[in-house]
């Protein structure tokens, strides 16, 4: 038995000891993991920093791969040491317990436990105002902790019961039942504005003008004649060769001008003709009609249109959308990355329309003048409303998805006369409508979860949708050669052969957009991502082509302009590529300011809106 | 060596044995460090592309369905032998040996999963869930050791559980805890219980899982705080034995209602006691009840008692309005409701690429209002349950006040069969034995 006890004693200190041991060796493995944390070793991020400058470096490439591996190595080569000490640390530990258990049980010692010095009579009625003591203790911490507490979540929900009261009463307009004299009567009084310069009105374009792909038309060529006082409808033409709706002429990413700018930096000023610093802050992307530009801008104290001359960065005139009918007391909570002016605004040449995160939907005159403004309802929109807006002949179309109802809505342009409004079966979007033509009719398509959706432009029918989309969907959708391309991070990308019977060509996962929205030109198709990439598609078959991964987000949208894609990041750096199925970069021409809008294009030159200036861009 | 053994046995100082066993501490706090360094985020992706394929993300396949069964097997085994042991061979030592091979098995081995404790959960969510199928081996884990409980009294803590069997043996120097600390944090295992079973009921959390400090060392593998908080279970288990099944357990508290009403529960003497008194200070636990007789003055005594029986609704209901203030703070523990109050109060984050729930959330597809309607939902169900839940807690107490005035006169030791934990250490000391041949004999001391 003594023979036992002695090893048994033996085993526990020996165990005992090399545990200790051990426990020093991890002691100082941690020490120095942490002392040379290879996930914080400053060397490669230098070395990558050095890399984005030369790209093409190759030397540096392999170097960065050495550093990596030796790094990652090092990372695992502690976390094995690591895990290997433990185990046998803990190993000691239990044989060295064990041991002392087996040297008390053989020795058979009963150990008695120290006693809590007690007056026995007394302990029972201690222990009972203890008891209570902790029972009204716990109570009084669950009431104060009740007390403090903020209940978000009901606060919003019954925000959420009077906004929706709310919109209900400000927006009888557009019920679909509406008789037309009451519409008259919502009709807000033509506000005359007080900077109006008449003389921007008469300047004539000299845009010049190509399709893509197809030869001048005779169109195009009466396009040179387009003015900001055509008295009818736009034609085709005339559209083309203005920029007057997002995304370009139809709001699928296609500019038809010739001769756009490569190079340029807003820093140094290089090939910047002009820019201007906008008053109010709002992410809408600029149009253009003949010499006129325009942006919104919107904050608390109000919602603005400004029109610049396109040459000179001159302020032509500024319109305000105030004492609009409906129009809330309080503008709406909205994040800062969308902000009260997101919508971009549109144009037929007659006139321009501007909507912001209030409902507020105003329409001018080329030269500032009210023609007409209505609210459309407080838009129950967690983010901020960002629909932009889009004109089919004499109507101008309103993408409305808000998180109460879908709608899409259509009013007269001069008059401001709800044309029809058809209610939709979807949830809220951020996207924006596309017209396009498949051939055999016009359609206006619509993105939004689940549904891609067409309907006709001229009565507002829904002509065909197919559900493939998800999430909150801000991209809009792209469209070329009869096929419509959605995608939405986190849904997925999609071809769809448009027509009576839509079918799903092809879906791909690979890079997915959030905001920024699909081009398809030339049988390629383009997409970018709020993660830096940018990557092409072979539009018919969904292939992908090639993907470039730039860094900074994507939340502008790529535009098509004279062979060459356009594509700003969040930093101001616009990224431009042949549209050809390999990838060739053209230029990196850098801003010199954050931006998150699309550039549009006239006659040579590109006009990009940062998040305070307009730029103009083009050779001096 | 051999004054080492002596130390072992004969020092009584609590200080002289921190002193030693400090070096102990120190070597479980290096290991949670190790852990907490090991936990951390995964090495990042490099910067470049490298023309490594990524594997396709496959899912583990689930555990053998045979193996599922022996684990089953293993508990009724483990269950019977130690049962057998405390009441049959009244063998300490056989209950000290199977609850080494329970901390192996269940422990070691089956890394504390499946378990008993957080067995609960699976029921509570098989109850509340009708799309939710309550895994065989979880209904058993559940259901075995109560069925034993309510004939031969905790014999799963005894020898079963790797939870105490962990603890057990480091029980080196225990010491008593005064009766009405032992009464307040008694109060504790309700509680845990009650919010385990709302956080279950509301598909928020499996907190025991979550919050279960010794799975870590069972699995090399925790955050740093639940590391530590294992490590501090263990060192103030070394003198206040077995903490976490008296203090925290909510496993224990449905095995203490089924051991009260136990038939065949083990008894400190085979025979009739002969109050020698030497059990008197073997159970760490607390849980012998000495022989008492009424104290002070009787009237004063039972109508105390039928004040609290009075107060006993008035418990009931305050506990039950507190729970429902208190409804508020305890849901934002529910992922929904934290993620839509993140959403209210910082829209922002919408954009925020390193946010896994935000991620997870534009994913699903739903909206933002949409995901604030749910969590207001869910906020209502644990309006609800916080009245459930505080309702529970004041019975508690209040039937705790009645008990505890209560006088039932006891002329023998015996044990406390709620908590008394069958781990046989009372037979060691009691002088009273009953050979193989069922004869009884008083051994001296």
């Amino acid at each position: 038995m003594n023979d036992k006890i002695k090893l048994a004693g033996r085993v526990a200190i020996f165990a005992a000891g090399f545990a200790a041991l051990i426990a020093v060796l991890l002691i100082a493995n941690y020490v120095q993991s942490r002392l040379n944390d290879p996930i914080e070793n400053k060397t490669i991020p230098a070395l990558v920093k050095r890399l984005n400058a030369s790209p093409e470096d190759e030397t540096l490439k392999s170097e960065i791969r050495a550093f990596d591996l030796i790094a990652r190595k090092a990372y695992f080569t502690t976390k094995w040491q690591i895990r290997t000490g433990t185990y046998l640390m803990f190993l000691s530990l239990i044989i060295s317990i064990l041991a002392v258990r087996y040297l008390l049980s053989v020795r058979s010692k009963l150990s008695e436990i120290d006693p809590a010095r007690e007056e026995k009579g007394l302990d029972l009625l201690i222990a009972q105002k203890w008891v209570i003591y902790s029972g009204s203790g716990l109570i009084i911490i669950a009431l104060v902790s009740g007390l403090l507490s903020y209940n978000s979540l009901k606060e919003y929900m019954v925000n959420e019961k009077m906004s929706a009261a709310a919109g209900e009463i400000e927006n009888p307009a557009i019920q679909p039942n509406r008789q037309a004299g009451q519409v008259e009567a919502n009709l807000d009084p033509v506000q005359p504005n007080a900077k109006v310069e008449a003389d921007s009105t008469t300047v004539q374009s000299n845009t010049k003008v190509e399709v893509p792909g197809q030869p001048a038309t005779k169109d195009s060529a009466s396009a040179k004649a387009a003015t900001v006082s055509a008295p009818g409808l736009p034609t085709k033409a005339q559209l083309r060769a203005n920029f007057p709706f997002f995304r370009g002429s139809d709001g699928t990413g296609v500019a038809f001008q010739k001769k756009t700018p490569v190079d340029w930096n807003g820093a140094d000023g290089k090939n910047i003709r002009w820019k201007v610093k906008i008053p109010k802050p709002g992410y809408s992307s600029p149009i253009i009609w003949a010499n006129q530009i325009f942006v919104t801008g919107a904050d608390a104290q109000s919602r603005m249109v400004y029109c610049y001359d396109r040459n000179t960065g001159k302020l032509l005139w500024e319109a305000s959308a105030d004492k609009i009918e409906g129009s809330p007391a309080a503008v709406p909570k909205v994040t800062t990355d969308t902000g009260l002016a997101a919508p971009t605004m549109a144009t037929d040449g007659r006139a321009v329309f501007a909507l912001f995160a209030t409902g507020d939907l105003l329409a001018l005159d080329m030269t500032g003048k009210r023609l007409w403004a209505r609210n459309l309802g407080l838009p129950d929109n967690h983010y901020g409303h960002s629909s932009s807006l889009i004109i089919y002949k004499d109507k101008l179309l309103v993408q409305y998805d808000t998180n109460r109802t879908g709608k899409l809505l259509a009013f007269d342009s001069q008059s401001g006369k709800p044309s029809w409004e058809t209610l939709r079966n979807s949830k809220i979007s951020w996207s924006s409508p596309v017209l396009v033509n498949t051939g055999s009719r016009m359609e206006l398509i619509l993105t939004t979860n689940p549904n891609v959706s067409s309907y006709n432009p001229e009565t507002g029918k829904e002509l065909w949708k197919i559900a493939c989309l998800s999430g909150e969907v801000g991209p809009s959708a792209g469209y070329a050669d009869g096929m419509v391309f959605a995608a939405n991070e986190y849904a997925k990308l999609v071809g769809i052969t448009a027509g009576d019977s839509p079918q799903i060509a092809w879906e791909s996962d690979e890079f997915l957009p959030e905001v920024s929205s699909p081009l398809a030109i030339n049988g390629l198709l383009y997409i970018a991502t709020s993660y830096g990439v940018f990557a092409c598609y072979d539009a018919k078959a969904g292939t992908k082509l090639w993907s470039e991964e730039y860094g900074d987000s994507f939340y502008s949208s790529p535009i098509y302009a004279d062979g060459k894609v356009y594509l700003t990041n969040t930093a101001g750096k616009t990224y431009i590529v042949k549209a050809t199925k390999d990838y060739q970069l053209v230029g990196t021409p850098e801003l010199g300011e954050k931006s998150v809008c699309s550039p549009v294009f006239m006659d040579g030159m590109a006009y990009l809106r940062g998040v305070n200036q307009l730029f103009c861009i083009g050779s001096k | 060596m051999r004054g080492l053994g002596k130390y072992l046995y004969q020092s009584e100082s609590i200080v002289k044995l921190l002193k030693r066993f400090g070096f102990l501490l120190m070597m479980l706090f290096v290991t949670a460090q190790s852990f907490a360094l090991d936990a951390q985020q995964r090495f990042p992706k490099p910067e470049f592309a490298t023309g490594y394929a990524q594997p396709a993300t496959t899912s583990p396949s689930p555990r053998f369905l045979l193996l599922e069964y022996l684990d089953i097997f293993v508990l009724l085994a483990a269950l019977s032998v130690v049962t057998w042991f405390v009441l049959k061979k009244r063998s300490r030592k056989g209950v000290f040996w199977t609850s080494v091979f329970s901390l192996l098995y269940f422990g070691f081995y089956r890394e504390g999963c499946i378990c008993s404790i957080g067995a609960i959960q699976n029921m509570v969510l098989g109850v509340v869930d009708n799309t939710y199928k309550i895994p065989l081996t979880a209904f058993v884990f559940f259901l075995l050791p109560l069925v034993f409980s309510l004939f031969f009294g905790r014999t799963f803590c005894a020898g079963v559980c790797p939870l105490g069997a962990i603890q057990d043996i480091i029980v080196i120097k225990p010491i008593e805890l005064p009766k009405w600390l032992q009464k307040v944090l008694g109060l504790i295992p309700y509680l845990y219980l009650g919010l385990a079973v709302l956080f279950v009921a509301t598909k928020s959390e499996f907190i025991i899982c979550r919050y279960d400090p010794f799975v870590g060392l069972f699995r090399f593998d925790a955050p740093f705080h639940m590391m530590m908080l294992g490590i501090l279970f263990l060192a103030t288990g070394l003198f206040v034995a077995r903490p976490y099944c008296r203090f925290f357990c909510p496993y224990g508290v449905l095995l203490g209602w089924m051991s009260r009403f136990s038939s065949n529960h083990m008894t400190i003497t085979p025979a009739a006691c002969i109050q020698c008194k030497l059990c008197a200070n073997s159970c760490p636990f607390g849980a012998i009840n000495e022989p008492v007789v009424e104290t002070g003055k009787r009237h004063s005594n039972v109508n105390r008692m039928i004040t609290y029986f009075i107060l006993l609704p008035l418990w009931t209901g305050i506990g039950g309005l507190a729970g429902s203030m208190v409804h508020v703070p305890l849901s934002h523990y529910n992922k929904t409701v934290y993620l839509a109050e993140q959403l209210i109060e910082h829209p922002e984050l919408k954009d925020d690429q390193k946010n896994i729930d935000i991620r997870t959330f534009l994913t699903s597809g739903k909206t933002t209002t949409q995901l604030i309607a749910e969590a207001d939902a869910i906020r209502h169900q644990f309006y609800i349950g916080g009245w459930l839940l505080g309702g529970f807690m004041g019975f508690v107490i209040g039937t705790g006040l009645i008990r505890l005035s209560a006088f039932r006169r006891r002329d023998d030791w015996e044990t406390d069969k709620t908590n008394c934990l069958s781990c046989a250490r009372c037979m060691e000391f009691c002088p009273v034995k009953r050979d193989e041949d069922g004869k009884i004999t008083i051994n001296e001391r």
